[in-house]
């Protein structure tokens, strides 16, 4: 592929966003912004949104759309918002949100690695105290490869 | 793996080690048949109504038994066997591979799918290994496509060259060696090989390529000949079919009778072959019932006018000329006896091991390759003690699935943190998938999904073990199931 899932661009450490809804937004239009999704994938992450969170743990949620939303997506890619108060998402606080869009599997591996790092306790208190979209990229590890 | 889960009955590991691998084998045997037993069925009833000597005749009709059973049938039970060791993937290859025997050779490849099936299905297993987890993301789909075509071909290309002459070799051989004992005059010997040879499939082989023609001979010379009765006497599978209605379990006893209807009746013998297949040491039964429908016939000096095609009672009565009513009616009436009593008695011996099985879901719908390596110490309710202590499970756990609603995001990060977690410990031959709950299909171990979500899993596959979490990432319960699982490598 030429271009990768997760580019340092897509990863914001400070975002803006206060609620769920502004946190998916964000995560969404970073996804939009590199051309991975059209601008109707928006809805469909909302849409699963409602119908089960996508809170994993370990401060950690990951939007993403639907299975009848695929034809919005583009290209596999991922956002990476860091979020310096937690965002209460259905009752959880949630410091850091991957925005997905998945096409024909090839977001999967690089899924699983994030979901490893998220599974570790200390990996996750050092994204929470990177000091820069570099340092969480490096601390992602090489997720692309 | 010949590890066992601890069991409360102590019984399992006082089997010998050869025991607990016959036993995997007739389980395979068992596990590759069964399911397709519809489909023997299904033709059985075609050839029976259909074929020009049937019940009702139908020219049209009729098309559909040779491509049935030379494609269909063997391809199924390809297909099946390679589910078994390798998912829909390891189906897919096993029934490219088996075109290859097909294709090779004039004779139904049943043994040739068994073969073939099973092994193509480990091969691409293995090729897989080669290089998982080195892919490029993106290029999984383009590698894996033609990984499994490329090694389907090779397979099929070596199945073609390999086995199906191999099998055919073995056709002549069985062909020759019975055209040695009837010229011999050994003929109740015959049945050590035509039996062995009709459930391989190499019925018409035998019957039409040797014992007809000879008979024929013999027939317009004497006007009735014993060689169309050695093959086509319906008592032993009579007798068998009749053993599995009283003492067979599952699905086996439950399609006994009609299949009674069919081979008996409809004179279509293949129709038993499955059930002796999925338990080879029947063969004995067999064995036993059609030297038994050899001997009274010598004894009597009865035979038949013409060839009994197909081998139905009716046909079989209406080739016997007078003279010889009594021999081959109780030579089918013996037959019949003796292969019932030897089926029963082996069917009975090994009934509790059955029915164990088939509690444990390994009979019927196709049971994971992974089940069928841990057959034993199974108890079917499982699901509620899993985890009321790590010790006292039953139900050794191989096929762990994380599912959620599309089975795109959260289960298959949950899925790779407990991967993660079981290499970590060092954990081998258990597998960790991700799908949606849609598509679970009951051949789950372990299935874990979102508390929000288990309700809608468990109606899929009440068999497996349900797990709920809140926190994908981190939940104490994948400690849990990992200790519980390396507990049962031990």
């Amino acid at each position: 592929m030429n271009e990768n899932v997760l580019d340092q661009s897509q990863i914001v450490s400070a975002g803006s966003a206060s609620t769920k809804e502004e946190a998916i937004r964000e995560a969404g239009a970073i996804l939009l912004g590199v051309g991975a999704v059209t601008d109707g994938y928006l809805a469909f992450m909302l849409e699963r949104e409602a119908m089960t969170s996508t809170y994993m743990g370990n401060l950690l949620a990951i939007p993403h759309g639907t299975n009848e939303g695929k034809d919005t997506i583009l290209r596999s890619a991922l956002s990476f918002v860091r979020y310096a108060a937690p965002i209460d998402w259905d009752g959880n606080e949630v410091r850091f949100v991957v925005g997905i869009a998945g096409k024909e599997g090839g977001h999967m591996e690089i899924l699983s690695k994030i979901a490893i790092i998220f599974s570790d306790e200390d990996e996750v208190k050092k994204l929470l105290d990177a000091d820069s979209a570099a340092t969480m990229l490096e601390l992602l590890g090489d997720v692309n490869e | 793996m010949t590890t066992t889960s601890t069991t409360q009955t102590g019984e399992v590991n006082a089997q010998p080690g050869w025991r607990v691998g016959v036993q995997r084998f007739g389980a395979f045997l068992s596990g590759m048949i069964m399911p397709n037993i519809s489909a023997f069925i299904a033709w059985g009833l075609i050839t029976a109504f259909f074929i020009p000597t049937g019940w009702t005749p139908n020219e049209s009709l009729a098309e559909l038994v040779g491509p049935m059973i030379i494609f269909l049938l063997p391809l199924l039970i390809a297909n099946t066997a390679g589910r078994m060791v390798y998912g829909t993937r390891g189906g897919v290859v096993a029934s490219i591979g088996t075109m290859g025997v097909i294709v090779g050779t004039d004779i139904p490849m049943f043994i040739g799918a068994m073969i073939v099936g099973p092994l193509a299905a480990y091969l691409i297993k293995q090729v897989d290994k080669i290089w998982a987890g080195k892919i490029k993301p993106g290029f999984e789909m383009l590698v894996d496509n033609f990984a499994a075509g490329i090694l389907g071909m090779l397979v099929a290309l070596g199945a073609f060259f390999g086995i199906a002459p191999a099998v055919t070799a073995l056709s002549n051989a069985i062909g020759a060696a019975v055209d040695f004992l009837v010229t011999a005059g050994l003929l109740p010997l015959a049945s050590l090989l035509i039996e062995p040879g009709k459930v391989l499939f190499l019925n018409n082989a035998i019957n039409q390529g040797i014992l007809t023609p000879l008979g024929v001979q013999e027939s317009t010379e004497f006007g009735k000949s014993i060689l169309f009765l050695l093959e086509a006497n319906p008592g032993p599978g009579l007798g068998l079919l009749a053993a599995f209605m009283f003492f067979g379990t599952g699905i086996a006893k439950a399609s006994a009778p009609g299949a009674i209807i069919i081979q008996f009746l409809g004179g279509i013998h293949e129709i038993y072959f499955p059930y002796v297949l999925m338990k080879p040491i029947l063969i004995a039964a067999m064995i036993g019932g059609g030297m038994t429908g050899i001997a009274i016939n010598v004894a009597f000096g009865s035979g038949l006018r013409a060839p009994a095609s197909p081998g139905s009672i009716f046909a079989v009565l209406i080739n016997t000329p007078t003279d010889s009513y009594v021999g081959v009616v109780l030579s089918v009436i013996g037959a019949a006896s003796v292969s019932f009593i030897i089926a029963a008695i082996i069917l009975r011996a090994s009934r509790k091991r059955d029915l164990e099985l088939l509690e444990s879901g390994s009979d019927g719908l196709v049971a994971g390759a992974a089940k069928m390596n841990d057959l034993k110490g199974k108890e079917s309710s499982v699901t509620s003690t899993l985890f009321a202590g790590a010790g006292t499970t039953q139900t050794k756990i191989s096929n762990i699935v994380f599912a959620c609603d599309a089975g795109m995001g959260s289960s298959a990060m949950g899925a790779s943190v407990l991967r993660n977690k079981l290499t970590k410990a060092g954990v081998e031959g258990v597998t960790v998938t991700n799908m949606s709950i849609a598509n679970l299909d009951g051949t789950e171990d372990l299935i874990i999904t979102h508390a929000d979500l288990t309700e809608r899993a468990r109606q899929k596959n009440g068999r497996a073990a349900h797990i709920s979490v809140d926190n994908f990432m981190s939940s104490p319960k994948y400690d849990e199931v990992v200790s519980l699982v390396t507990e049962q490598q031990l």
